[in-house]
């Protein structure tokens, strides 16, 4: 069943269209990459997503509940979490902070006053800090780890929020490749549990995690299916593979 | 596994605010010329100051300033409460300097003044309302930084200004002058004495054990994190605006306590108090004395305002540049003040003693937390 339904999305800044009819279906417990050349709209789509940009038109449902005029916040704690292009973490906390304020069960601010440590932390906090593997690391401050230590950081965070859906931007930007293939078993294991949608340029990275491909070009959808089916699509070699036959 | 630094240790942090408590409760003991003790209570109302801008400024991220707005306000509601202590309902009850602007009647919002509890409440709300309208305003169309610095700074010049052109009712530039000191309870606290001195020593240990205990809490670590990135913690679910708005009214309602003690002890309000350069003074005492500890604003106050006083009389004109320069040199040198430079002094304490073993860890040297104090 679809957790989230994108329908008809539509987004122009000034009159440059960037989101022109895109709709989506994303399907519970897959992990969906969004792929497309540079400017087809991908981290767009995750700002319209996540409320971070309001569509021009179109509506966005998170599991019956229509979420496209909600702020950025309601719509994380309605259960989208994302992890930025650029890894966004509290480099001046330590990583057990980090991880404490994206445990964000109680977000009122009166209520959070006269908490210090809310109920079930230290278990979910031992969850992620395993998966990540950053148990080690929890009183490090976070401006001191490593690029591939922040990315895993940052999606440790969104994990912590317990969302009904992950949205990674780039999650390998800027890893080796021993930290790669870290990441690619990291999420292998992540999709059994979780929802994903992963933007991703690299295709070698998106052929060992992606169960479904959605190809977006010029704002709209263009393709969607298995990896294998995508490559073979005339349309989608002829706007994002480049070359016409090899 | 990662070296542990006194300063971030919080048994050790409470004791030395402990030991900060006992020192500054004890000083009527030794001290019993009157006006020596009144002028430690003014440096106790700067103190608060200098907390309530370490609060917002330097865990909330909010440059604030503005604070003379709480400040000023509050201290223009007690003074008008202690006026109209004076006042009598029947024989007398307009002030003296309304009678020389020719007002016949008593306006309308000095009448909740009659009240002492009353105007004391006013004097504490009508600020700390204000900074929750002012910041809800600012903080959802999302200002922020030297933006907000400077819109704060407007408000503070627009509130003086007001204060000064409403001669009938605020006595303009002259000020109010109380007559009598403040009365509760049908005694009176006279401004020169130990009674004194112990509510505003009193009111800076509340609001330093308050403060500090909210630092501690979730609420605390969530402004941290926003005042490192807002956007990220948009994203967790939290409603940036609204936190930023109550480390806001929590700093303004503690500089509006600040300015009810301080016109108790000073029998006196003017339009200087919202002088854009005292509200500077206040970001300069937080800042040189560590806008990231709170007791190290505190100290940052007591030290630059002591300076004032006993050095300002020998270098008269020159004091405001070697403030200056001082300033200057703490933020180029020492980002997180005084505070910071003992926090590096006891982190390479931690470190010297027969650490070889662990220096092959690259994050033994990153030390604790940096944030929680």
């Amino acid at each position: 069943m679809g957790v989230l339904e994108i329908r008809d999305l539509h987004k122009s800044f000034g009159g440059t269209k960037v989101i022109n009819g895109f709709s989506l279906d994303v399907t519970e417990l897959t992990l969906c990459c969004l792929v497309g050349p540079n400017g087809a709209g991908k981290t767009t789509t995750m700002d319209l997503i996540t409320g971070r940009q309001k569509p021009t038109s179109g509506s966005i449902v998170l599991r019956g509940d229509d979420i496209t005029a909600l702020s950025e916040h309601e719509i994380a704690q309605r259960g989208i979490g994302r992890k930025f292009q650029v890894p966004a973490v509290f480099r001046e906390l330590s990583v057990r902070q980090n991880f404490e304020v994206a445990y964000s069960r109680e977000v009122n601010p009166f209520r959070n006053m006269l908490r210090r440590r809310p109920a079930g932390f230290s278990a979910k906090l031992d969850e992620v800090a395993t998966l990540t593997g950053l148990k080690d690391r929890l009183d490090v401050e976070a401006g001191f780890l490593s690029h591939g230590e922040t990315q895993w950081l940052e999606i440790g965070m969104v994990l912590m929020q317990n969302p009904a859906i992950l949205l990674l931007d780039e999650p390998v930007a800027g890893m080796t490749e021993s930290e790669i293939e870290k990441t690619i078993v990291f999420l292998n294991e992540l999709k059994r549990t979780n929802t994903l949608i992963v933007v991703e340029h690299d295709m070698g990275f998106v052929r060992q995690i992606a169960d479904v491909v959605t190809v977006m070009h010029m704002g709209a959808f263009l393709a969607q299916g298995k990896l294998s089916d995508i490559e073979n699509d005339p349309r989608v070699r002829e706007v994002y593979l480049g070359e016409p036959e090899v | 596994m990662t070296t542990r630094n006194l300063y971030h240790s919080k048994p050790a942090q409470w004791a030395v605010y402990g030991l900060f408590f006992v020192i500054i409760a004890l000083i009527p003991a030794f001290v019993s010329d009157g006006f020596l003790l009144n002028q430690f209570a003014v440096y106790g109302i700067y103190g608060m100051l200098a907390l309530s801008i370490s609060l917002c400024w330097g865990f909330g991220g909010i440059l604030n300033l503005g604070q003379g707005i709480a400040f000023g306000l509050a201290a223009y509601g007690m003074a008008m409460t202690m006026q109209m202590q004076s006042q009598d309902p029947d024989s007398n009850p307009i002030p003296p300097f309304m009678l020389n602007n020719s007002l016949e009647h008593l306006p309308w919002f000095w009448q909740p003044f009659w009240s002492t509890g009353g105007g004391i409440l006013l004097a504490l709300v009508v600020p700390t309302l204000f900074y929750v309208v002012f910041g809800t305003l600012m903080f959802r169309a999302r200002v922020s930084g030297p933006f907000f610095a400077i819109m704060s700074l407007a408000m503070l010049s627009a509130f003086a200004t007001l204060i000064l052109d409403m001669q009938p009712y605020t006595n303009g530039a002259n000020g109010i002058s109380p007559p009598s000191p403040l009365s509760i309870f049908g005694t009176d606290i006279d401004p020169y004495g130990p009674t004194a001195y112990w509510i505003v020593c009193g009111g800076l240990i509340a609001v330093t054990v308050g403060a500090k205990l909210l630092t501690q809490s979730k609420f605390g670590l969530v402004i941290q994190a926003l005042r490192g990135d807002p956007e990220r913690v948009r994203f967790l679910g939290y409603n940036v605006a609204l936190y930023e708005t109550c480390i806001y009214a929590i700093s303004g309602f503690i500089a509006a306590l600040a300015g009810c003690l301080w016109v108790m002890l000073i029998q006196y309000v003017s339009p200087a108090q919202l002088d854009t350069t005292f509200s500077i003074g206040m970001v300069i005492w937080a800042g040189i004395g560590g806008r990231l500890s709170l007791l190290g604003a505190i100290l940052g106050a007591f030290l630059i305002q002591g300076g004032q006083s006993y050095l300002g009389d020998q270098f008269l004109a020159t004091w405001l540049l070697v403030l200056g320069a001082f300033f200057i040199v703490v933020v180029r040198f020492l980002p997180k003040g005084l505070a910071g430079l003992l926090e590096k002094v006891l982190g390479a304490l931690a470190r010297q003693p027969g650490k070889h073993a662990r220096s092959d860890l690259p994050h033994a040297i990153s030390g604790a937390p940096a944030a929680g104090e």
